[in-house]
């Protein structure tokens, strides 16, 4: 249109300047350029990370894949906005306000309670796809399941509510020891009620936990001094994203302090650590991706339904074991869904 | 005469050929397409219900399959008898089931007692030897009354559903196990179940409720109200069992579906379809017939077009030339060679045009001969056709001269309209006689009329048919006198007649013609004509003697008249007599 007129308006004036001819021929350039127009209709998703995008990329990767199941190819028809913490989750609430500003489509909180809540005080109108470990009812994200009401939506993986069946196969691997060290991030959230549960598992089994806390990776090298220097028959993870992502640090130091241990992620025993139990993270991922396209699509979050992973999986790492020491009883290694040798 | 609008012709016309041909062309289009879409709707409802009937029991069969499948793999934890002891065999066992089947969250191992030996599970600790009394646990209860108990769906937290599974041995000291079973693991089964493109399948349990769909999300929020649409299709369909029926989907998108029962849970699995893509085919052919009515409206438009064309040139053609034959043009021919009905009709028209011409010419030729010949002969004339009796030639005729005395001196005393008065009646008599002896009245001049016998048609005995008529003439003129002398108009009548050869013929211009002798015998009559006395007949000596004693005649003393040079023998007849 601007284009069209721009001749007749010159022939008309004549002694319009030069200057404003370029200003007005530039600017219906660059209104048409359908490159420009297509990049202000493509939807946003804010992505709020915890860490820095190297612990993430797998879950991206199931992330990306779920998106792909509903039609979003970032880049083509949705382009992704990521905040990252670097581990500094006190930072997380400024980053999730910055996305909200930033006016995108949808933010997407994955790997853990505390990036669904600072996503959630951040915004009541932008839809949030959560990802976490955690129960999202107790921890006030959603309340309730089947209707979340809101502008938050999720999946829950389940890793929280399974941290007392690594203390069982931790006593199944060393069924003489009564006594167990439990490592605890106490800035997390879900801390005491895993901690909790825990005791309670432990008194049914006959079982001592000593209780260790970490939440800075400095306080890694420490834990595992300790547990290697009392007699307690290994080492529980409680779930947290903060250790999660940090797998490859704890079974390196793992290896280097001797000490069995057991953690939520397979990231753990595929780094070399002794084994995992928790929810399946490429279940969980995925299916937030799928969320964040259904809701671009247009669907509201408080008509999707909070989903729990069915997938719940432990891995072995048998190279590990015999670094220790140790055999997996039959029972460990046949209900192992990944055994890495 | 003709004055209709053409464009009015033409648009009705156009109209009535459109409508004849739309008729010859939609009409059987209509009723083709009609009947292809009739029965083509009747063939594709029974297809789609065997179709999506077929669908419903594969579907059914698949999900059957599952809970199967699930069931064989519990079977095998109860085939053997219980010891009193821990038994870590079955431990394993139970663990490698656990890791072989993901949709079982738990599962306990209940002895023949009804205590609990074992408990294992994916979330919580598990359970050896824990004892608990479970003979009361509806499920054990059905299972050992059934081999197999299929519990209830229930909601865990409201969101996911869960139903157990109990499986009882073939004796009773082999126990009962109970599973947990998660039943978002037929997600994976229901999701893969396609029916056509978008059609799909989901499962609702006994009451009604959601337990399976291709969307997880509907399942897990267990919301009655939102899937009341989905029972309210299955409650259709059982009305009408064996049928797909057609409803409203979630989304609000009319679907046909079908049913089709899962024995054991007591469930049913539906698989639904979107009408507009289950009659997609029929929609085609409605299309295709609609585009074949357009194309065909299309054509009989052009055909109306191209015939009323061909049918608006030559009548216009044949109106123009009706318009000019009607106006007198008789020369005009219409020019039509279509070689149809057209071409019959301008040929028609022509020759009645001919036919016009020669009637026209006929009536002005005898008007023009009845100026001068009687009636009677002017129609023999113009009967044989032949005009040739009108040309000059030499004959013997006899000439009659009559006058009124004394109108001279008449017409200078009386006004016009007593004078125009007299003349008629005079010329009406004189007419009158003529007519009635066939004599060719030649020229009027004032009171002078001159009249010839034997020319132009010949006849026998002119004299005497000459001297009769001259007679009748005096008879009718005296009496007409009697009433003018009475009106003191003083005039008299006298005629002469004379015999002799004279050249007779039409003289004049094409705008006027007239018929008149030329000779001796005109000037004679002429001249006794003038001596003759009131009420006196004039005859010269040759029509005497033709005339012979037929008619009583007197011969009087012969007078001189002018243009002669002896004195002329002179005849009177005698008035009233020979009548």
């Amino acid at each position: 249109m601007a284009l069209r007129f721009m001749p007749c308006a010159a022939r008309r004036t004549g002694a319009m300047r030069r200057r404003e001819f370029v200003a007005l021929f530039g600017g219906a350039a660059a209104w048409m350029t359908p490159a420009r127009a297509q990049r202000l209709a493509m939807p946003v998703i804010g992505y709020l990370g915890s860490e820095s995008p190297e612990p993430y990329a797998s879950r991206l990767k199931a992330f990306r894949e779920g998106l792909a199941e509903t039609g979003y190819i970032a880049g083509r028809n949705v382009a992704i906005e990521f905040r990252w913490a670097e581990g500094q989750y006190r930072q997380l609430p400024a980053l999730a306000t910055e996305l909200v500003n930033r006016q995108v489509t949808v933010i997407v909180a994955p790997g853990g309670a505390e990036v669904a809540l600072a996503a959630k005080s951040a915004t009541r109108t932008i839809p949030i796809v959560f990802e976490m470990g955690g129960d999202p009812i107790a921890l006030g994200v959603v309340g309730s399941l089947s209707r979340p009401g809101g502008n938050l939506t999720g999946v829950s993986s389940l890793s929280v509510e399974a941290s007392l069946k690594r203390l069982e196969f931790m006593h199944e691997l060393f069924p003489a020891n009564r006594v167990f060290a439990v490592a605890a991030n106490p800035t997390s959230p879900t801390s005491n009620s895993q901690l909790a549960n825990l005791h309670a598992g432990a008194s049914s089994l006959g079982l001592q936990l000593r209780i260790l806390n970490a939440s800075t990776e400095q306080e890694f090298e420490a834990v595992f001094a300790a547990v290697a220097g009392m007699q307690a028959g290994g080492l529980v993870f409680t779930s947290d994203p903060y250790f999660a992502y940090r797998s490859g640090q704890l079974a390196a130091l793992a290896a280097r302090h001797g000490v069995p241990a057991i953690t939520q992620s397979r990231d753990f025993p595929v780094a070399g650590g002794l084994m995992s139990y928790g929810g399946d993270f490429d279940q969980s991922h995925r299916h937030a991706g799928m969320y964040a396209g259904r809701i671009l699509k247009g669907e509201r979050p408080a008509d999707l339904a909070v989903q729990r992973v069915t997938k719940v999986e432990l891995f072995i790492n048998l190279k590990a074991a015999k670094a220790l020491g140790i055999a997996f009883p039959p029972s460990i290694l046949s209900s192992a869904d990944a055994v890495i040798e | 005469m003709v004055t209709h609008s053409p464009v009015a012709q033409r648009t009705s016309l156009f109209t009535k050929y459109f409508l004849a041909l739309f008729a010859a062309v939609v009409v059987p289009l209509l009723i083709a397409g009609g009947s292809e879409a009739w029965f083509g709707y009747h063939d594709q409802r029974a297809r789609l219900n065997d179709l999506l009937g077929a669908e419903a029991r594969s579907a059914a069969s698949k999900i059957q399959d599952f809970m199967e499948g699930i069931r064989d793999q519990l079977g095998w934890t109860v085939q053997l008898p219980w010891s009193d002891a821990a038994d870590e065999r079955r431990r394993l066992d139970a663990l490698r089931l656990m890791r072989q089947v993901p949709a079982v969250v738990s599962l306990s191992l209940i002895d023949a007692a009804g205590r609990e030996r074992l408990f294992v599970s994916r979330i919580g600790l598990n359970r050896v030897e824990g004892g608990d009394d479970q003979s009361a646990n509806p499920a054990v209860i059905g299972a050992r009354r059934n081999r197999v108990w299929f519990g209830p769906v229930t909601f865990y937290r409201g969101s996911e559903p869960y139903m157990t599974i109990a499986v009882a041995g073939n004796r009773s000291a082999v126990g009962v196990t109970v599973a947990e079973i998660n039943l978002k693991f037929i997600w994976d089964v229901v999701s893969a179940i396609h029916v056509g493109k978008t059609g799909e399948a989901f499962v609702l349990d006994q009451p009604g409720r959601l337990v399976a769909h291709p969307d997880i999300s509907l399942v897990l929020r267990a919301d009655e109200a939102a899937t009341w649409p989905l029972k309210a299709l299955r409650a259709a369909i059982l009305a009408r069992p064996g049928q797909a029926v057609a409803g409203v989907d979630i989304a609000g998108n009319t679907v046909l579906a079908a049913m089709a029962p899962i024995p054991g849970v007591d469930w049913s699995v539906i698989v639904k379809q979107p009408v507009a893509e289950a009659f997609g085919p029929i929609h085609a052919a409605l299309w295709r017939t609609g585009a074949l009515l357009i194309g065909g409206a299309a054509l009989a438009a052009l055909l109306a077009y191209w015939l009323t064309q061909r049918m608006i040139g030559p009548i216009r053609l044949l109106e123009d030339g009706v318009a000019r034959i009607g106006a007198g043009q008789f020369d005009h021919r219409i020019d039509l060679a279509t070689g149809d009905e057209f071409e019959r009709v301008a040929t028609r028209f022509n020759e009645m045009a001919g036919e016009l011409a020669v009637s026209q010419e006929h009536a002005e030729r005898i008007s023009r001969l009845r100026r001068f010949l009687a009636p009677q002969v002017a129609e023999l004339v113009d009967r044989t056709g032949d005009d040739s009796v009108l040309e000059g030639r030499r004959v013997e005729v006899v000439v009659v001269f009559c006058d009124l005395r004394g109108f001279t001196a008449f017409s200078a005393r009386e006004e016009p309209e007593t004078i125009m008065g007299v003349l008629g009646e005079y010329y009406d008599a004189l007419q009158r006689v003529i007519g009635a002896h066939e004599a060719t009245l030649t020229s009027f001049s004032g009171d002078g009329v001159m009249v010839l016998v034997n020319a132009p048609v010949s006849c026998p005995d002119p004299a005497l048919r000459a001297v009769r008529m001259a007679s009748d003439m005096q008879t009718s003129v005296q009496t007409l006198l009697v009433g003018w002398r009475a009106l003191d108009h003083r005039l008299g009548f006298g005629v002469g007649l004379a015999m002799g050869p004279a050249t007779v013929g039409r003289i004049g211009s094409e705008g006027r013609l007239d018929y008149t002798a030329i000779g001796n015998v005109v000037n004679l009559a002429s001249r006794l004509c003038s001596s003759a006395e009131d009420s006196e007949i004039l005859i010269d000596r040759v029509a005497a003697q033709a005339i012979g004693s037929r008619v009583p005649l007197v011969e009087l003393d012969p007078r001189s008249l002018k243009g002669f040079d002896q004195p002329v023998p002179v005849f009177a007849a005698i008035i009233g007599a020979g009548q």
